[in-house]
């Protein structure tokens, strides 16, 4: 079936089975392998994606689903000039990236957060990244790039 | 091949028409995150997905009445956050904030949940606890009926063939009720529920209960009011002692309803426990 939707901003169509889930039309069809495939039923985190601004598992989303929307991944959080934005910088700095396998669906989620609450708790963001797994750094590093980020973001922005 | 079609219904009565074509076996399709793996296991699980998690109405989450509606479609995140659920059915929005994580949260639907009857459905013990009826549209008209009669054990269902659950709702509990929702699980994010309690009650004006509601998960084959505890903390002053003993009659209830199992080695402790637990933070203000 013929799928259109948003992807980082930039309209995309492509003809693919109806079958195909969101993660297999990302990766396979559009050749955006950012996002990851992990335990392919939902509980590793590691296919994350925002559609229309919700955290999602695609390897458990039809892509048919996403038809007519929005979607994110994270080759749509880089900066206009593709380096890192800011949390991606504090995963970097703050040692949360090891094997880096499970960090796209981290910082979706990091951001997902952020989005809806600008001042989160460390319990909120163990919450929020609850249905992601690190099997590499055991998540202090990651809570702790996160919540620099959120405190920075507020220093810049006090409103947000 | 194409295992199977995939088609977005605009409306409610439009969904009920596309199940019920002639020729083509359709499935409703909300969530996703259920039959996306059921169709891992069998190809042939229908020729065609209905998709109605985009219908405004079915998403629709309102107070009417003096009872709450909720469509089918409402993801578990649409629900627990919700003001009026959250006012008049604290269990209910715990029960929801229990679902897997914020991802499954996301796109799960309580349609969903209850469709499916799995046995560890989070939503279904706090939905039972409120008295939740379902609303059911065939081609031949609407239907309600109880949730508890909906759902006849693990993964069984009475929904007619073709029927498609449009909505849920529950009378908005007497003013002075509270309710709860407790859940044991292996890891806490994502663990599949192992054993859940849904408790709501009130006190009258002497301080004594005048109405209490039990529910468990995963304890029982059939889900339902546990009548019997319920009955013995009417009327009774709540102290740590009566909710001991209402532990103790969930237990033998549990029993009773399930025979004893390999699980119950661990079921019996945690459930005494948890019932104890749900109903201290029912009945005393402040602890919750
Ligand atoms: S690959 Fe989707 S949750 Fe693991
Ligand atoms: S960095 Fe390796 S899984 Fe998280």
């Amino acid at each position: 079936m013929k799928l259109q939707f948003n992807l980082n901003g930039c309209h995309v169509e492509i003809e693919a089975p109806a079958d195909t889930s969101l993660l297999s039309v990302l990766r396979d069809y559009l050749g955006l392998t950012g996002t990851k495939e992990g335990c392919g039923v939902g509980e590793c985190g590691t296919c994350s994606v925002l559609l229309d601004g919700r955290l999602v598992n695609s390897c458990l989303t039809l892509a048919a689903q996403a038809s007519g929307r929005q979607v994110v991944t994270i080759e749509g959080m880089s900066l206009p000039d593709g380096s890192p934005n800011d949390l991606q910088q504090a995963f970097i700095q703050y040692g949360a990236v090891q094997c880096g396998f499970c960090t796209p669906g981290m910082v979706l989620a990091g951001e997902a957060l952020l989005a809806s609450n600008s001042q989160p708790t460390r319990l909120e963001i163990r919450e929020a990244i609850a249905g992601n797994l690190c099997r590499c750094t055991g998540y202090q590093q990651i809570v702790d790039a996160i919540q620099s980020t959120a405190q920075k973001r507020q220093e810049v922005n006090p409103n947000a | 091949m194409e295992r199977f079609g995939y088609i977005r219904a605009a409306s409610v009565s439009e969904a009920v028409a596309l199940l019920n074509e002639p020729g083509l076996k359709s499935r409703a399709l909300a969530g996703s995150t259920d039959i996306i793996l059921q169709f891992r296991h069998d190809p042939h699980y229908c020729d065609r997905l209905v998709d109605i998690s985009l219908i405004p109405e079915l998403r629709r989450i309102e107070q009417r009445g003096g009872w709450v509606h909720i469509g089918a479609a409402a993801t578990f995140s649409d629900v627990m956050s919700n003001p009026s659920v959250i006012a008049s059915a604290m269990v209910l929005a715990q029960a929801c904030r229990a679902v897997g994580a914020v991802q499954i949260r996301n796109m799960g639907t309580l349609g969903g949940n209850v469709a499916n009857a799995a046995a560890c459905a989070d939503s279904l013990p706090a939905l039972i606890c409120l008295d939740t009826v379902a609303n059911i549209l065939t081609p031949a008209g609407g239907q309600a009926l109880p949730v508890s009669q909906l759902v006849t054990g693990p993964n069984r269902t009475v929904l007619p063939p073709g029927g498609l659950l449009v909505s849920f709702s529950y009378p908005v509990p007497d003013s002075g009720s509270r309710s709860a929702f407790l859940k044991l699980g292996r890891r806490n994010a994502m663990a599949i529920s192992r054993l859940t309690v849904a408790a709501m009650g009130r006190l009258d004006e002497h301080g004594r209960v005048a109405e209490a509601r039990l529910v468990t998960g995963s304890a029982t084959p059939h889900i339902e009011r546990l009548i019997v505890v319920e009955q013995a903390l009417t009327g009774q002053q709540p102290c740590a002692e009566l909710y001991q003993h209402a532990a103790n009659l969930a237990v033998d209830e549990m029993i009773r309803l399930s025979g004893f199992r390999w699980s119950s080695e661990y079921k019996v402790p945690a459930l005494t426990a948890m019932t104890a637990r749900v109903f201290a933070q029912v009945f005393e203000v402040g602890e919750a």
